[in-house]
């Protein structure tokens, strides 16, 4: 039921543009197939696989390393590792680029020919270095749940360190890991920023073209469930990646046993693997924009849009804590068309800022409308312009975002403890208060962060939607930077990273055990 | 200021916020307030919407969006929150607007007297304010200006390998291509944009003034881009391209321009502050910022304005096409990029 009513709010931009692709002739989509749809295509699932693989690479290795072992630094890197979420893609590619074009400062100052970030391999480097963390996250906080127990087990029955990692780690972690993967691909396909300016031809790309080249946003809407059904794929996918697998572990947690301390080389080793990372996704690319910023005279003040932004994000995180839930409760209820709309609500996350904006703004007309006639005048406008509107499409954009990591929470909740919990007489609203509630704290407010941050970092659907007096630092940063003027785009990008690495770094706040 | 205190800010803001949207539909229009959609976001605006709140004592709320964005917002919900005033920059973009029934006529014999017929729409739907010329710059020690002809030379096999330029999904090429497909048919403009495709020295990446910086760092010999990003990186410190220059690819009929420009949107609560408004644009102390701030040409060529570097570029004949040509070739255009592969 809950399930349903979640899908219907949250389906309805999706519906709406399935409604907006029917429209459509159909001619735009005949020209792109003859022409450079194979390419579209090809780059989108190229890209987010390459981004998808290196991120877990880069995730799996870092989370291991900081759960596993003691090295000196090790506290401080499990929270610097996740900072990199805090890094827009489009501004991560904007100071890159300029950091590696032929002739740049650096290559100046360092007097060697750098490979410019470009291309596909580009534009997947830098959704690898600022996307991993969704894998280090879930990864990390999978490999703490699950201690370490069997890990020493298949030690002492003679595995060596990889072949332990190989054959008990990585399953036992690998429905964590799937779910990061799909969440950076995810972010990859709706991507349209970093594509654009680093010269790769997405199907996003050519949905943003479908619009501005031709004006026709039916046409965009066709390509746009092209890539839903990608996305679908993906989701899919991760699901069969998971499988039936649930592990019980019967660890208590006073079982776990002390990580290994490394000494000499190995910790320099493991100090190396968190900190390339961390550079390239986030210290680099802020301290290229720090200098721009410095030698730059701000144009305008940027107050409005730090309080804008801050609103959107607070709200928009609440709502996310509200929504994940719902639906998590749901999809533990089992019944399957739940699940089939839920994972259909979370498949909007793959779409496009900008064409999702365009199918809320078709389906709040529709709202409108009906409000109007219910209401007999105007007394409440939902529609673009309105905060309502905005927040509504973060929510439908975002519902991905604020599912999962409920979903993972509330995974842990374990039947057999509601189950024992209602045999020794609790009611429904006990066994939510007393065993629901803290085992699945952390997990709801990590959704409600992740939520909050990407909402701070969202760019089309802001500008489409917001109400004409409210500015954000992204808008800020991305007018400037549309305008080639990035120097002037620094101080703005500065600021949303200076509020968002506090907010990404209290993610580590939030981890199960901490 | 302190947590808390922006806390309670931000509280009191997201409850103004909502408040507004509840209370929003039809309210009575207010005399003195002038709401601007706008894709442009330049410092040549801010001043000029500061100067006309201090002539005119009104209040200028402006809303800004990418011009595709723009128009769909207008298109989807103009009628709760109606524009008095859209400006749009790229011809083509404005025939299209005018094509959503987005502007409503307003006639203006100060307009029609200062802004040159090629300028604006025939039925004063719209009005040009400024324009961006699209041009070829190349480095001077590698490339002989003598070599060079029009947008054709970027075709030429001499010059394989060493041409930049960004994406075809850019309005500005978009446009320009829109032009040549006016003026040589399609067959050749697309023969043209495959010849120039073959050309680059490297995949189209980045904006405009990444072109000029590849030609700056060797990477690229000849780019085409606008003269105005080039306009202001020779006025920065930041970048050096003393040894490039600008050709004008005036070949008849002229150079390709991109046009800024205003109208009067359909629809406007307060039509006459609008129409004053675009007049205000299309003054002497309007117009002036356009070149001073933003490097643009104005669209009153008697303005007088200082910029060192608009005057070392010198003059130049701009290809008078309308607005209604480029914008109806667009579609087109885009088609011809992706049928050349010019990615």
């Amino acid at each position: 039921m809950l399930g349903a009513l979640l899908a219907a709010v949250f389906g309805l931009p999706l519906l709406a543009l399935l409604v907006l692709a029917a429209s459509g002739s159909g001619e735009y989509l005949a020209h792109i197939a003859s022409t450079r749809l194979t390419e579209f295509s090809r780059s989108s699932a190229l890209l987010a696989i390459l981004s998808g693989a290196v991120a877990a690479i880069i995730g799996v290795s870092c989370a291991w390393i900081v759960t596993r072992f003691e090295f000196a630094g090790r506290k401080l890197f499990e929270w610097l590792l996740i900072l990199p979420l805090a890094m827009p893609g489009y501004v991560a590619a904007y100071s890159w680029y300029a950091l590696t074009a032929p002739g740049s400062r650096l290559e100046q100052l360092i007097g060697i020919d750098l490979p410019t970030v470009s291309g596909i391999a580009g534009a997947a480097f830098i959704f690898a270095f600022t996307l991993y963390p969704y894998v280090f996250l879930l990864a990390r906080n999978s490999l703490e749940a699950h201690g370490r127990l069997s890990w020493d087990v298949a030690r002492s029955l003679g595995a060596g360190p990889w072949q332990a990692f190989a054959k008990v780690g990585l399953p036992l972690i690998w429905p964590a890991v799937a779910a990061g993967t799909a969440l950076v691909a995810m972010e990859v396909l709706a991507d349209y920023g970093v594509a654009d300016f680093l010269g790769v031809s997405t199907l996003t790309v050519g949905i943003v073209r479908a619009w501005s080249s031709f004006g026709d946003p039916a046409a965009a809407a066709q390509i746009a469930v092209i890539l839903l059904f990608g996305a679908l794929i993906f989701l899919g996918v991760e699901r069969g990646a998971r499988g039936r697998r649930q592990f019980v572990s019967g660890e208590a947690e006073g079982l776990q046993s002390a990580r290994t301390p490394l000494s000499g080389a190995n910790s320099l080793a493991a100090i190396l693997v968190c900190v390339i990372p961390i550079t390239l996704g986030l210290v680099a690319p802020a301290a290229n924009l720090a200098w721009l910023a410095i030698e730059t005279q701000p144009a305008r003040s940027i107050m409005a849009a730090v309080q804008g932004t801050a609103l959107l994000a607070t709200t928009s995180g609440l709502l996310a804590i509200i929504i994940g839930l719902t639906a998590a409760f749901a999809l533990r209820s089992g019944r399957p068309a739940a699940t089939a709309a839920i994972r259909f609500v979370q498949a909007g996350y793959a779409v496009p800022g900008a064409v999702a904006a365009i199918a809320i703004l078709a389906a709040l007309v529709v709202i409108q409308a009906g409000v109007n006639w219910m209401t007999g005048g105007a007394i409440l406008t939902i529609t673009g312009g309105s905060i309502f509107a905005l927040l509504f499409a973060y929510q439908a954009r975002f519902a991905a975002v604020a599912i999962l990591p409920c979903e993972s929470a509330l995974g842990k909740v374990r039947r057999e403890l509601d189950e024992a919990a209602r045999n020794l007489g609790a009611t429904p609203r006990q066994v939510l208060a007393r065993i629901h509630v803290p085992l699945a704290a952390s997990g709801v407010a990590t959704a409600g962060l992740l939520v909050g941050i990407e909402v701070m970092k969202e760019l089309p659907a802001t500008m489409i939607l917001r109400p004409f007096d409210l500015e954000t630092l992204a808008v800020a940063a991305h007018n400037y930077a549309s305008d080639e003027r990035l120097a002037q785009a620094a101080l703005p990008a500065l600021v949303l990273l200076a509020i968002c690495v506090p907010a990404t770094a209290a993610l580590n706040l939030l981890r199960p055990n901490a | 200021m302190s947590i808390k205190r922006s806390l309670k800010q931000g509280m009191a803001c997201f409850a103004a916020a909502l408040l507004a949207s509840c209370t929003g539909g039809e309210t009575e229009p207010d005399p003195d307030k002038l709401v601007i959609y706008s894709s442009r976001h330049y410092d040549s605006d801010y001043a000029l919407y500061k100067a006309f709140e201090e002539a005119k004592g009104v209040t200028v709320e402006v809303i800004e969006a990418d011009g595709d964005l723009l128009i769909e917002r207008v298109r989807a919900d103009g009628a709760s929150n109606p524009p008095d005033v859209i400006i749009t920059v790229d011809s083509g973009r404005l025939w299209r607007a005018d094509q959503e029934g987005l502007f409503a006529p307003a006639e203006s014999e100060f307009l029609n007297e200062r802004i040159p017929a090629s300028m604006r729409h025939a039925d004063g739907h719209w009005y040009g304010l400024s324009s961006r010329a699209r041009v070829i710059v190349y480095a001077r020690d590698r490339v002989d200006a003598d070599a060079l002809a029009g947008y054709e030379s970027l075709a030429d096999p001499a010059f394989e390998g060493r041409v930049c330029a960004r994406s075809s999904g850019n309005i500005y090429n978009i446009s320009l291509l829109a032009a040549l497909i006016d003026r040589w048919g399609e067959t050749r403009a697309q023969d043209w944009a495959s010849k120039v495709a073959a050309n680059f020295a490297r995949a189209p990446q980045g904006g405009d003034s990444d072109q000029i910086r590849a030609v700056a760092a060797g990477e690229c010999d000849v780019a085409l881009v606008n003269h105005y990003y080039f306009a202001r990186m020779a006025r920065s410190e930041e970048d050096d391209v003393s040894g490039l220059a600008v050709f004008w690819p005036e070949a008849s009929p002229g150079v390709h321009v991109n046009i800024s420009g205003a109208g009067v949107a359909s629809g406007a609560r307060n039509p006459e502050l609008a129409l004053s408004f675009i007049e205000f644009a299309a003054s002497d102390e309007g117009q002036r910022l356009f070149p001073e701030l933003t490097n643009e040409y104005p669209a009153v060529t008697s303005v007088s304005y200082s910029n060192d570097v608009l005057d070392a570029m010198g003059k130049f004949t701009a290809d008078p096409l309308s607005g209604s040509v480029i914008g109806g070739n667009q579609e087109l255009a885009q088609r011809v990029f992706d049928r050349a592969g010019w990615p």
